[in-house]
């Protein structure tokens, strides 16, 4: 267990966004609201996860948490600093601290670079270091993810699901970020790949003093590691607290189907087979 | 909202047509040179005619002006003045726009007749010797440029005696019955039609093809046959209802570029139609005319990706009945 | 494999074609003004190892040709004097890229022979030379043009795809305006409203210009939908996340990606400009002498008596097909290879 200072590292309050989409034919503009009226606090070293089922406006609330998104209202405090309130410079070099996981590790890598350059490609973003330093710092994380060296001059295309999510761990790990927000990061993954993902996640957290942000679908899955647990339903937070009381007594009804719908295998086997 | 679509596209396409006739308008009487140039070579013929000639053309007055004459003439179905033929535009150019339409639908429906089911067997049989001859035949052809046919096609008719070189009709046949007269523009109309067709048959069985081969791979038609429906029925009610939908744009197109299409084969077999004009109009500097011409066939153009368009929404099942 | 063969069979056959154009002074045994006013429509020469008396020359040779006296305008051959083939040749001076003067031709005969390997036209120039001169005029103006063209496309496509809103719109109204222009009438039209009294060259760089500047919005209408959806891909998401600045992500990730469709379009452009700028030429609108460009070549064809009675005017035509084929298969096989690489 890691010290808690007191301070929430990030603190979330009232923060909504729209969707604005057009009719497929007409071109009509349609506004879908994806969140509205989130409030959400993150204490440093914790992992919490926020769970709900898919179009509840999880991955939009993700994006707008790592600034990838502009959200409608609201704001976004990281570390004591109202982040939305700094224009782009100020920015730059404050991204760093708040780094995603994508779900679709292949996605998230540009196929023609090669793993190396994929890793160093924050440093060189952020300016920092010579080319062999930021080779050696990608070198470094590639071990520490569990990849071999050797690997570097390979393009994105020649490594597995399970690989190309520590590729993409790594990367983020480059620019030594407090914040890790997951987007459903080990959806894409068999269970043996999700079991060693996790098993990494859990090594570096203290390594690195990381905080994490899970965002799943997979109740069961959360409830193996999470200790806060969010539930979102309808573009809303209708539920969070510490996961031993949220699984023990659930209050919100959505929360209490969601747990209801989640059967153990004994229950299965005894339903079918006893 | 289907008419509101309609409307919306319409109005559009208007205003295409107008910006297209500003931009070819200024293009061209911005450009210096005009009908009077050649005579102004001629030391016999003094500036002060040639002024007095331009004045009573009104070449001299500013550009927008003209283009404000020119709409009005447009209107009136003149599309302003022709020096060279000393009449108005459109009578010449509606009588040339004719034949050129006769020469260009004749040669669209031969090539969509053709390239329909050649390329529907084609892709039927994909991967078979038969398709890959048939793609070698079709690639052959897409690399002749089509000059090379058309001079080809030209110097069979010399040869051989067969058509005639060129013309709608023989000298002398507008005093025959109609139905002589219709076999002869007929057999003059066999070479020009021909060739425009086999410029335009093997992209368009390419086309065909492909688009047909990525609908019959796609998991639903291997469903539909999963379930025991016949190939044949699979092809023409499942496959084809789908593939049709690229190939609307591409009837789009062929209609499309029916008035630009056939410029070189009317020069080249002296086909009386909008090309042969166009270019002796261009030499001649007569400068309605050259615009009539473009818009003509921008009009055409514009006309077909609207027909496109609007089939395209027709057949999108994503529009909910009114 | 065989797709890899296939591009790599088109580019030999490409750079093979090109390079012997570009060295066109070296190849040719003519200049492409050079006129033998004796020898109108001559026939390709035929080349021979075993003379008339049946005696074999380890060197190749040729006869010369003599006016036939009975058929005016056919040529009989003169076996009295032979001509053997020299190779490495001082032939007519001219200037390697324009620049460097030499005076070595591959081929040549001493004169008074001739060297028609495919015949001579109304005026007695060598149809071969003025085959590889006129190349340096067609290809290089769709080579030109297709740059241009493309180049213009990558940036408004680009620009329309990347930043949407406005800019897009206003972007792909004009795309519209332009595809919907008759690009060919257009051209003669433009090449009509030139006046009398400027330079070939000029004319040549003109309607380079307006080809290049006509034929834009197909290539800006693919590129913009190539970078619409690779601006989306999470990669993109994902540097952004690393402050990545707007001209980062379109150079290092987003135009990258549209190299397949840049390929494709310039492969199949510079045919079509190539057959524009004949097309143009051989109507009289194009490039005209002393300029030799292969619609002038052609040109000659229009005349009945020339179509029927001299074979060898074809072939510059002929010759044009392996050009076509060349790009055309180059084409396919880039839009092959890159409709699998997409992720």
């Amino acid at each position: 267990m890691i010290a808690r200072s007191h301070q929430p590292l990030l603190r979330v309050e009232h923060l909504g966004m729209n969707h604005v989409q057009r009719h497929a034919v007409t071109n009509a503009k349609v506004i879908v609201q994806a969140f509205a009226d989130v409030n959400l606090t993150i204490c440093p070293g914790t992992t919490v996860a926020l769970v709900g089922e898919s179009g509840a406006g999880k991955s939009s609330l993700a994006r707008c948490l790592a600034l990838l998104e502009k959200p409608a209202q609201g704001e976004i405090w990281f570390d004591g600093m109202n982040f939305l309130a700094l224009d782009r410079r100020a920015l730059f070099p404050l991204r760093r601290q708040i780094q995603m996981i994508f779900q679709d590790p292949t996605s998230a890598l540009n196929p023609r670079l090669t793993a190396g350059e994929i890793i160093a490609e924050p440093l060189l973003i952020q300016g920092q270091g010579t080319k062999a330093q930021r080779r050696e710092q990608a070198l470094d994380l590639m071990e520490q993810v569990g990849l071999p060296r050797k690997c570097e001059g390979k393009t994105a295309l020649e490594f597995s699901g399970g690989q190309r999510q520590r590729l993409a761990i790594a990367r983020a790990l480059i620019l030594e970020p407090k914040l890790l927000i997951l987007d459903e990061a080990l959806s894409s993954l068999d269970i043996a790949n999700q079991e060693m993902i996790l098993k990494l996640l859990t090594d570096i957290q203290a390594a690195h003093s990381l905080t994490y942000l899970h965002i799943s679908h997979d109740l069961r899955l959360v409830s193996r590691f999470a200790e806060v647990v969010a539930v979102m339903h309808g573009g809303k937070i209708v539920e969070q607290g510490r996961a031993a009381n949220l699984f023990a007594e659930p209050q919100h009804p959505y929360t209490q189907e969601l747990l209801a719908a989640m059967p153990s295998l004994e229950s299965i086997c005894q339903e079918r087979f006893a | 909202m289907a008419m509101k679509y309609i409307r919306r596209r319409l109005v559009h396409a208007a205003l295409l047509l107008i910006a297209i006739s500003i931009l070819s308008f200024a293009l061209l009487q911005l450009a210096p040179g005009d009908y009077f140039d050649a005579m102004r070579m001629n030391p016999q013929i003094s500036a002060q005619t040639i002024d007095g000639l331009r004045t009573e053309y009104g070449l001299d007055r500013p550009l927008a002006v003209r283009y404000e004459h020119w709409l009005v003439s447009v209107l009136r179905g003149e599309l302003g003045f022709s020096i060279a033929y000393n009449s108005p535009v459109g009578p010449l150019i509606w009588g040339r726009a004719r034949n050129t339409l006769l020469l260009t639908s004749g040669a669209t429906v031969l090539a969509w007749l053709l390239a329909i089911p050649v390329g529907t067997w084609s892709a039927k049989k994909r991967g078979t010797w038969a398709d890959r001859a048939c793609g070698v035949v079709t690639s052959t052809f897409l690399t002749i440029p089509d000059l090379l046919l058309y001079l080809c096609l030209l110097l069979l008719a010399v040869r051989t005696g067969w058509f005639p070189a060129g013309g709608m009709i023989s000298p002398g046949a507008s005093s025959l019955g109609f139905w002589s007269k219709a076999k002869d523009v007929a057999l003059h109309l066999f070479l020009p039609c021909a060739g425009l067709a086999l410029t335009i048959t093997p992209m368009l069985v390419r086309h065909i093809r492909s688009s047909l081969i990525d609908v019959l791979e796609s998991p639903f038609i291997r469903a539909a046959r999963a379930h025991g429906i016949s190939g044949t029925r699979v092809l023409f009610r499942y496959a084809w209802p789908v593939a049709a939908n690229p190939l609307i744009s591409l009837l789009g197109f062929s209609i499309g570029t029916m008035l630009s299409a056939s410029v070189l084969v009317e020069v080249i077999l002296s086909w009386p139609g909008l090309g042969p004009l166009l270019v002796e109009a261009i030499f001649a500097r007569d400068v309605y005319v050259v615009i009539g011409v473009v818009m003509l066939s921008s009009v055409f153009l514009v006309a077909g990706n609207l027909f496109a368009d609007l089939l395209h929404f027709a057949n999108d099942p994503r529009i909910r009945v009114d | 494999m065989r797709r890899r063969l296939k591009l790599r069979g088109a580019i030999i056959l490409l750079a093979g074609f090109q390079s012997l154009i570009l060295l066109a002074g070296f190849f040719a045994p003519y200049n492409s003004t050079a006129q033998d006013r004796l020898s109108p429509f001559a026939p390709p020469t035929r080349v021979h190892f075993f003379d008339a008396k049946g005696k074999f020359h380890a060197r190749p040779f040729v006869y010369g040709l003599k006016n036939n006296p009975v058929d005016f305008g056919a040529y009989g051959i003169d076996f009295t004097r032979v001509y053997p083939i020299r190779f490495l040749a001082a032939g007519a001076p001219y200037k390697i890229a324009g620049i460097f003067p030499a005076r070595i031709h591959l081929l040549g005969v001493e004169e008074p022979g001739r060297l028609f390997l495919l015949g001579s036209d109304g005026y007695g120039r060598d149809q071969l030379s003025r085959f590889l001169y006129g190349g340096q005029i067609s290809l290089r103006a769709g080579l030109i043009a297709a740059a241009l063209s493309v180049s213009l496309g990558i940036v408004m496509g680009g620009l329309a795809g990347f930043y949407g809103g406005w800019l897009d719109n206003a972007l792909m109204r004009g795309a519209e305006l332009f595809l919907a222009l008759p690009w060919l009438y257009l051209l003669f039209a433009v090449r009509a409203a030139l006046p009398l009294h400027i330079t070939q060259s000029q004319v040549f760089l003109l309607l380079v210009a307006v080809m290049g500047l006509l034929g834009w919005a197909r290539p800006a209408r693919l590129i913009r939908g190539v970078v619409l959806s690779a601006k989306e891909r999470n990669f993109v998401l994902a540097a952004r996340g690393f402050g990545a600045s707007d001209r980062y992500l379109l150079f290092r990730h987003v135009l990258p990606q549209t190299s397949g469709v840049v390929l494709t379009q310039i492969a199949l452009l510079i045919p079509q400009f190539v057959l524009a700028e004949v097309t143009l030429t051989f109507l009289g609108l194009g490039v005209g002498e002393p300029l030799a460009s292969w619609g002038s070549l052609l040109s000659s064809l229009q005349q009945y008596s020339v179509l029927s009675s001299y074979w060898w005017m074809f072939l510059p035509a002929l010759l044009l097909v392996p050009l076509f084929l060349g790009y055309y298969l180059a084409a396919d096989a880039l839009q092959e290879r890159f409709k699998s690489v997409s992720l």
